[in-house]
């Protein structure tokens, strides 16, 4: 019925939903997977083999995971040759989903529609592969006038593209906001956080029948606002913890979605990559009967 | 040869780059300089060469080293202000310090606005490398008002190259294994270190592109280029393995400038300011109980040409006299051409602390303290009422020296004298 790797796809689960009156038995894909892979942490930590180089990271991460989440392309804008080189060398079961870059979103600049265009060109290599394009909005950027209306320009531009959204500010958790993204089809991410007051809550609101994303950044309340990565994403999940999610929110998120993804943050001493191994598996236990 | 249980790491280092560094420093200084072009010149010199500008000026077609009566004809209503050296290094050694919170392998150039930082095996403390250049770039805008780019490539060679690609703002990642490919499609140009000549050879051979140059032996690169063959067959390649050097005290510098209001080649006029920068360096080494083993002389002549010479001792000095005996003998050989001298520059170097031991024998030590009390007197003068106060007879008057700064130390901020 289910797996941790199905269909010569490592890390995806297939979560059978069962037929209801109208609507027949289907089949729902969940892929796990980490957000970034080329980290030399994780050949410190042992994930990758010691030494790995970081040409051969991905191959390597293919070998565990079918998809991933490019944060580099927040850092700097998306280069159309340097995406195709490496969706050349990548697994062929490899799926990505792409950041957009901090110009648009964290520091926004006054030609970002000029990014958005060069943006657009920089992933089209990855074609069909490009699950989604996350829109990860800083913590300060709240429901006002002036940032609806910069959302709404800004996912008008990226029409034709699988989208997601990351809200990070509170005030976004409103029916109005929900109602708008599902009439664009657009996914609102839901997000595991530690419970911090100002952040937006763990929702399992399904916006778009196409995918549900879920990103998981870990609980760590103290390290959370330090500014330093190594801390923000310090943490562990236990099997406990990622059961009693999978039980709370996965059976109403994976209700009438063709697929899912999920990834994790915290990458620290390769925490991300343990635990989506530890979810994947969960997950398959959990479609399987097993828990 | 590696010990066993040692094993290389991928590199990891950052390049940044504050574009047109001098204006940038200035438009900190004066925001209504950002609205204008800006060209950096000295003014009292009567045939002046650009020193900076902006890009709004550059874009119009003004270079550095132009003659400025001809960047002035270029862009019209341009802003023009004189060098302001020893800010600029402030703000180099600002930045410095807020680059130090990352890594302790920094080199940088002098005042010109170039940082290298290897970041290889920081991420357990500061994260992913690409991390560590963004923070930098938002505390550079935030806090001292200037927006360097940022690249990331496995050597200096691969960064620079980057840098060179997104001036003036921008940042470029180049993945590890990715370099040969990155390159390859790049002009060759763009490559650091080539001389015009080798550059011409390059064009000669048709040789555009540094994919193409790459598919060469060095065998083949040999024939024409001899040695440099295997510096251009690395380089092709990504391959540089030098190192990202620290300062050390050994590379430390003191060094003041002069730029005569108009060229001269009257022998007494330019005796006179190598005896008042002498003077202004000797001030700056008892200031800091240093004393220097090297004196270089660097002429720049009107028409653009320049010329460094150097003298050394073996014991080092901070005294007057010595160091302007180096200062002249360094200017003697320095000064072969009857071309006029535009500017006139003097580094003291091989810095090392002054020795607290006294001399073994009492006349030499009777003179020297003699020599030391004058001095001592006249730089308590020189503090409470400037430097201008006193100087030795042959000593230029109203040279003020134009300060280059100590490199190598981290001193005042850049906020200081915001």
């Amino acid at each position: 019925m289910a797996s941790a790797s199905s269909g010569g796809c490592p890390g995806r689960v297939e979560v059978v939903r069962p037929a209801t009156a109208g609507a027949p038995r289907r089949v729902c894909p969940v892929y796990v997977g980490t957000c970034g892979y080329s980290y030399t942490e994780w050949a410190d930590s042992g994930f990758y083999p010691e030494g790995t180089k970081s040409a051969a990271m991905l191959g390597l991460y293919g070998s565990y995971f079918s998809v991933v989440e490019l944060n580099y392309t927040w850092y700097q804008m998306a280069r159309a040759e340097a995406l195709s080189r490496m969706v050349e060398n990548a697994p062929p079961q490899l799926l990505f989903a792409a950041k957009l870059t901090r110009t648009m979103t964290h520091e926004r600049d006054d030609n970002w529609r000029e990014q958005l265009a060069l943006y657009r060109q920089g992933v089209a290599p990855l074609g069909k592969r490009l699950v989604a394009v996350l829109i990860q909005l800083p913590p300060d950027f709240d429901r006002s006038l002036a940032n609806r209306n910069y959302l709404a320009a800004l996912l008008d531009g990226l029409e034709e593209l699988p989208v997601a959204v990351e809200f990070r500010h509170h005030s976004w958790a409103v029916d109005s906001v929900f109602a708008e993204l599902s009439r664009r089809r657009v996914t609102m991410v839901t997000v595991d956080a530690p419970a911090l007051p100002g952040l937006f809550p763990v929702l399992d609101v399904v916006t778009n029948p196409a995918l549900f994303y879920g990103r998981f950044h870990g609980r760590n309340r103290d390290g959370w606002r330090s500014g330093n990565m190594q801390k923000k994403f310090d943490y562990d999940y236990s099997a406990e913890e990622l059961h009693a999610w999978c039980v709370r929110y996965l059976p109403l998120m994976a209700v009438g979605v063709d697929q899912g993804i999920l990834f994790f943050n915290n990458h620290v001493r390769a925490q991300a990559p343990r635990n989506g191994a530890k979810l994947a598996t969960i997950l398959a236990e959990l479609a399987g009967g097993k828990r | 040869m590696m010990g066993q249980g040692f094993r290389v790491r991928e590199r990891a280092v950052l390049h940044f780059n504050v574009a047109d560094f001098a204006v940038a420093v200035e438009r900190v200084e004066d925001c209504r300089l950002r609205a204008r072009p800006l060209l950096i010149a000295p003014l009292q010199a009567a045939r002046a060469v650009v020193y900076d500008m902006s890009e709004e000026a550059y874009r119009e077609g003004v270079r550095k080293g132009m003659p400025l009566r001809q960047a002035t004809r270029i862009c019209r209503g341009a802003v023009v202000l004189p060098p302001r050296i020893g800010l600029y290094h402030k703000a180099m050694l600002a930045f410095l310090k807020e680059l130090q919170g990352y890594s302790p392998l920094i080199e940088c150039g002098q005042a010109d606005g170039h940082f290298f930082a290897d970041v290889t095996g920081t991420h357990r403390l500061h994260g992913p490398p690409p991390d560590i250049g963004w923070r930098v770039r938002r505390q550079a805008r935030n806090g001292l008002g200037i927006n360097p780019i940022w690249t990331l490539g496995t050597s200096k060679l691969v960064a620079k190259v980057a840098s060179r690609l997104v001036k003036p703002v921008g940042e470029y990642i180049v993945t590890a294994g990715d370099e040969e490919a990155f390159l390859a499609p790049l002009p060759v140009a763009v490559l650091p270190g080539l001389t015009s000549r080798e550059l011409e050879q390059l064009r000669d051979f048709r040789l555009t592109t540094i994919g193409a140059l790459a598919g060469l032996s060095r065998h083949q690169l040999m024939v024409p280029f001899g040695s440099r063959g295997d510096y251009l067959h690395d380089i092709s390649r990504g391959i540089d393995d030098t190192a990202v050097c620290r300062p050390t005290s050994a590379s430390e510098t003191i060094d003041y400038q002069h730029i005569f209001a108009d060229d001269s080649n009257d022998q007494e006029e330019v005796e006179g300011v190598v005896a008042a920068l002498v003077s202004r360096t000797g001030c700056s080494l008892r200031g800091r109980q240093q004393v220097a083993h090297r004196v270089g002389i660097w002429l720049r002549y009107s028409d653009g040409g320049h010329v460094v010479r150097q003298s050394t001792c073996r014991n080092g000095t901070s005294g007057d006299v010595l160091l302007r005996k180096l200062a002249l003998a360094a200017l003697q050989r320095a000064w072969t051409r009857r071309t006029r001298i535009r500017s006139c520059r003097l580094v003291c170097d091989r810095l090392q602390r002054q020795s607290p031991q006294l001399l073994l024998f009492s006349e030499r030590e009777g003179t020297e303290l003699r020599e030391k009390k004058v001095l001592a007197a006249m730089d308590a003068l020189r503090h409470r009422f400037g430097h201008a106060v006193i100087g030795v007879g042959r000593q230029a008057v109203g040279v003020k020296g134009e300060g280059r700064g100590v490199s190598g130390e981290v001193g005042s901020t850049f906020g200081s004298f915001l």
